[in-house]
């Protein structure tokens, strides 16, 4: 009785999490669907073959932002746990955690308005350095947070333990900090990455419309009338990161769970 | 330490606040236009437009880019982006003193041609030394003057067109035209009308200061404190008196545009509006907007512009630019931009300039299905007011209507 | 050697997380000032007298504040919750890859699908509409653009939870609460004992930072609120932007004024919840 009341909490979940991911896509399919009708009245691809047989440059797109996400996440998520790993076992780590909190105390938008200043002294204002730079400083300290529970005592102790056993700086990160982290180092790889991709204010800002990832090709769509080529565009927006997670679920979450 | 870092913080920045250099001036405006061509060969233009409709990306993607490189070996990079983010984008460039611009080239219109021109961020004049915009017609107010300010070739025209009322035959067959009978259909048909806080919205806000005004030409002339102050107060008091009638009880506002649309779409409003004659065709089409959608005048009248295009003070390649721009105005361009299964946007050409074959051509172009044509808008055809009447109405909107 | 790598990581930490920070900081300074701008004839302090003349940044400061505290305490309980309850169940393959789905929905999606769903011609309103629960959609009850932010929170809570509910499993596995609760119930303890003394607290300590860390997101969120809030009052960014983009370009610096001001209160607001912390850590050890 009980196993079949968790089962269905379970199933109501499941539902909840699909159903937007699959109402987006029928959307994204029809035309012609208002009040009161609760099914459209079109169903096909024609949607589809506007935007993609019409519009060049969505692969382009598709691939710098692939890029530049991989990137960010790979170097924020690299030096988010090394960084953290001084910064928390400091002894004004206290001082450092406030710090690490700064870059969100200003609002992501008027961040973003602020630098481009300096961006464009710096003459890397549009750019795609200059985008992944900007990313950068929103997921770093994102990652610094993220690890910042992992460095407790009892990490220290194993690290002491490692020391004790004459192993070497390499073998403690090899053998001991990376195994024990596996799990938070890949959400946080995933976690900036998804930041990356799916940043629109500040890579639009810095990248002055020059650098067209994916996510401010698509944002425009969202932005305009036809919510059909809205949910197109959320539906495009989306499936990288769904195929990321299901592959990775496969052969590395898996193992971990 | 800390306090160490903020001091080189701060002195960083005051140095970099002013370090203006002077412009590079070639005088492009006085070379022959063949030199100018040969200059942009072979050249890369950026240029910033709004990217949010399918049916412009497609012209501008599918004809226009491949054009301008075949025809001038040019190659043309749009660049997403309008109105405030190409003000901002100038305004930074000017105070970072930055000599060679992100962008060349701008596609813009009344309010954001008020603010560069406030801030000096364009470059011209330089209309006149395009050869064809001997064809456009600059007789016309409409396309001569942008918010009763003479454009003096500052800006390009690049289409015209007039706003317009949109409803559906079907649910409303008789909609409202006037401010009394408006008052009277939403308190039938309540929740169903909205004003969006935005530039269409406060066009539509301008018709209906016209029409208490008396006059359709009520506005025209230099802004006038007085007359605003008067007018406004009698337009507040009149949304405030029926706002209970409009979409959320009025207690809230759609944002944009595009948001109204959408509303319309859906089947929450019965009434929308627009530019473009309303520009329902290509709504229709695509299947958002019913097909029994259909425009119609309001009596007064409402506002007619054009929108235009505009070199940016600090363009790298303002020689590109301005080729792109002088193609943009052919009769060749302009024709294609007129599809209504297209870009669906009216000319500023004037056609008796054009030579014979096109005159044909324009004159035997497919017409729309479902909207109005701008000729038959012609008589309810006002002139946007000075700029000063937009940004009041904006503020006061928000200060007399959205915060109470 | 050892010292020396661990300065110059500390150094490289306050280049990357204090620099741009700050450099962004006295930039906006100096423009609410006037000292920079182009439209701006130099330094004054008209800009701050007339923010802080008018009560909308109060206004909008305390909105921006309940809506995040109501979205945090929704997304950590309903995590809470789940984790507790189904930890196991949601590490099986299936559910496991549901779980993460959420992830790949930013909150520009989740937005606009919410408007899609839950507006008055809504998907759920055309369902009540076939079952007879309203005769017009007029009659359908506000839930987007509404006067209560239910379609903010909404969405709020719709992103945030499912991150909590990842991070809440994550620390359950790595402190071995599983084990920790099997000790407690042998020594008598009750499910319910167990989950308010042992599993609750330490979820929320050893979590803590990335709850205030989301607080704060939320607090600075766009695009959300942007699109499913009202035109008044707004949360924090949506007005700042909007008085970034104003058309009178002389006003622009009143929009970095609210900008500084946000930052002092919110960096004054983490300090007091830091040091709070430190205290009451420190108070138990």
């Amino acid at each position: 009785m009980r196993r079949s009341s968790n089962s269905i909490v379970m199933i109501a979940y499941a539902i909840w999490v699909l159903f937007p991911f699959l109402y987006l896509l029928v959307l994204s399919l029809s035309a012609d669907w208002r009040f009161p009708s609760i099914l459209p009245n079109y169903i096909g691809l024609k949607n589809w073959a506007a935007v993609l047989g019409g519009e060049t440059g969505l692969v382009k797109s598709f691939f710098l932002s692939l890029f530049i996400s991989l990137l960010v996440a790979l170097s924020s998520t690299l030096c988010g746990f090394l960084l953290s790993r001084i910064v928390n076992y400091n002894k004004k780590k206290n001082l450092w955690t406030i710090i690490s909190y700064f870059p969100y105390v200003l609002a992501p938008v008027v961040f973003g308005a602020c630098l481009s200043y300096y961006f464009l002294r710096l003459g890397i204002l549009g750019t795609t350095f200059g985008v992944i730079l900007a990313q950068f400083f929103i997921a770093f300290p994102y990652a610094m947070i993220f690890f910042s529970p992992f460095w407790t005592e009892k990490t220290k102790d194993y690290e002491n333990l490692v020391a004790t056993l004459r192993g070497s700086l390499v073998q403690k990160f090899t053998k001991v900090l990376f195994p024990l982290s596996k799990n938070l180092i890949l959400i946080c790889f995933f976690q900036t990455f998804l930041i990356s991709w799916f940043e629109f204010g500040l890579s639009s800002i810095i990248g002055v419309g020059k650098v067209q990832t994916l996510t401010i090709q698509v944002f425009l769509f969202i932005k305009e009338s036809n919510f059909y080529y809205g949910a197109m565009s959320c539906c495009l927006l989306m499936l990288p990161p769904v195929i990321f997670i299901y592959v990775n679920k496969r052969y590395v979450f898996n193992k971990i769970l | 330490m800390l306090r160490f870092v903020g001091f080189v913080l701060l002195l960083l920045s005051l140095s970099a606040c002013k370090r203006e250099k002077a412009v590079q001036n070639i005088d492009l405006l006085a070379t022959d236009w063949k030199e100018i061509e040969l200059q942009a060969k072979g050249s890369t233009v950026h240029f910033m437009m709004w990217q949010g409709s399918p049916a412009i990306n497609s012209y501008m993607n599918d004809f226009l880019i491949p054009k301008v490189k075949e025809l001038y070996d040019i190659e043309l990079k749009l660049v997403g982006g309008q109105g405030p983010e190409i003000v901002q984008l100038v305004m930074s460039e000017k105070q970072a003193g930055s000599n060679s611009g992100q962008v060349d080239m701008s596609w813009i219109n009344g309010e954001t041609f008020f603010q560069l021109r406030q801030i000096k961020g364009l470059w011209g004049p330089f209309v006149e030394s395009l050869p064809n915009s001997q064809l456009i017609d600059f007789e016309n107010p409409h396309i001569s003057i942008d918010f009763q300010q003479p454009i003096n070739y500052m800006e390009c025209p690049w289409s015209i067109t007039q706003f317009a009322m949109v409803h559906d035959l079907k649910k409303t067959p008789n909609p409202p035209a006037n401010l009394s009978d408006l008052e009277v259909w939403i308190a039938e048909n309540p929740g169903q009308f909205t004003i969006s806080n935005d530039f269409s919205g406060m066009t539509l806000l301008k018709s209906f200061f016209a029409e208490i005004s008396g006059d359709k030409d009520g506005l025209n002339g230099a802004f006038d404190e007085q007359k605003y102050n008067r007018l406004s107060g009698q337009l507040w008091k009149w949304i405030n008196r029926n706002k209970k009638n409009f979409w959320k009880e009025g207690e809230t506002f759609p944002k944009e545009q595009t948001k109204m649309d959408q509303l319309y779409a859906n089947g929450e409003l019965s009434l929308c509006y627009g530019f473009g004659e309303g520009s329902i065709d290509d709504k229709i089409r695509q299947g958002l907007f019913p097909n029994t959608t259909r425009v119609y005048p309001w009596k007064n009248g409402t506002i007619r512009n054009s929108n235009y295009l505009g070199i940016h003070y600090n363009a790298s390649n303002k020689a590109g630019a301005m080729v792109v721009i002088n193609y943009m105005i052919s009769p060749e361009a302009q024709l294609r931009k007129i599809d209504p299964s297209g870009m669906d946007a009216n000319t500023v050409l004037d056609i008796d300039k054009l030579s014979d074959d096109w005159k044909v051509k324009f004159e035997n172009r497919e017409k729309r299905k479902y909207g109005a044509t701008i000729e038959e808008l012609a008589a309810y055809a006002i002139q946007e007011p000075d700029p000063q009447y937009m940004i009041r109405l904006y503020e006061d909107f928000r200060k007399e209507v959205i915060e109470k | 050697m050892k010292s020396k790598s661990r300065y110059i990581g500390l150094a490289l930490f306050l280049l990357i997380g204090l620099l741009p920070f700050g450099l962004a900081l006295v930039y906006a300074l100096l423009y609410s000032f006037g000292i920079v701008g182009i439209a701006n004839d130099g330094f004054t302090t008209k800009f701050w007298q007339q923010v802080l003349v008018e009560d909308t940044f109060v206004q909008s400061m305390l909105y921006s504040i309940v809506i995040s505290i109501l979205s945090v305490v929704f997304s950590v309980g309903i995590a809470m919750l789940i984790a507790i309850k189904y930890v196991s169940k949601l590490e099986k393959p299936f559910m496991s890859f549901v779980s993460y789905l959420p992830l790949c929905m930013p909150g520009i999606v989740v937005a606009f699908f919410l408007i899609q769903i839950l507006s008055e011609a809504g998907w759920i309103s055309r369902l009540a509409y076939s079952i007879g629960l309203i005769d017009q959609l007029q009659s359908f009850p506000s839930l987007v653009n509404d006067s209560l932010a239910i379609g903010i929170i909404v969405a709020f809570v719709s992103v945030v939870m499912p991150f909590f509910l990842l991070l809440f499993i994550s620390v359950y596995r790595q402190e071995r609460l599983d084990e920790l609760a099997h000790v407690a119930s042998s020594l008598g303890a009750s499910p319910l004992q167990i989950a308010i003394k042992i599993k609750i607290p330490i979820l929320l300590h050893r979590t803590r930072m990335i709850i205030i860390l989301y607080f704060i997101f939320l607090l600075g969120a766009y695009e959300i609120p942007l699109i499913l809030g009202q035109e008044s009052p707004q949360m924090i960014s949506v007005m700042v932007v909007r008085e970034l983009n104003q058309y009178d370009l002389t006003k622009i610096s009143e929009g970095y004024v609210v900008a500084v001001m946000y930052t002092i209160l919110i960096s004054l607001l983490t300090l007091v919840v830091f040091s709070y912390h430190r205290s009451k850590t420190v108070s138990h050890a």
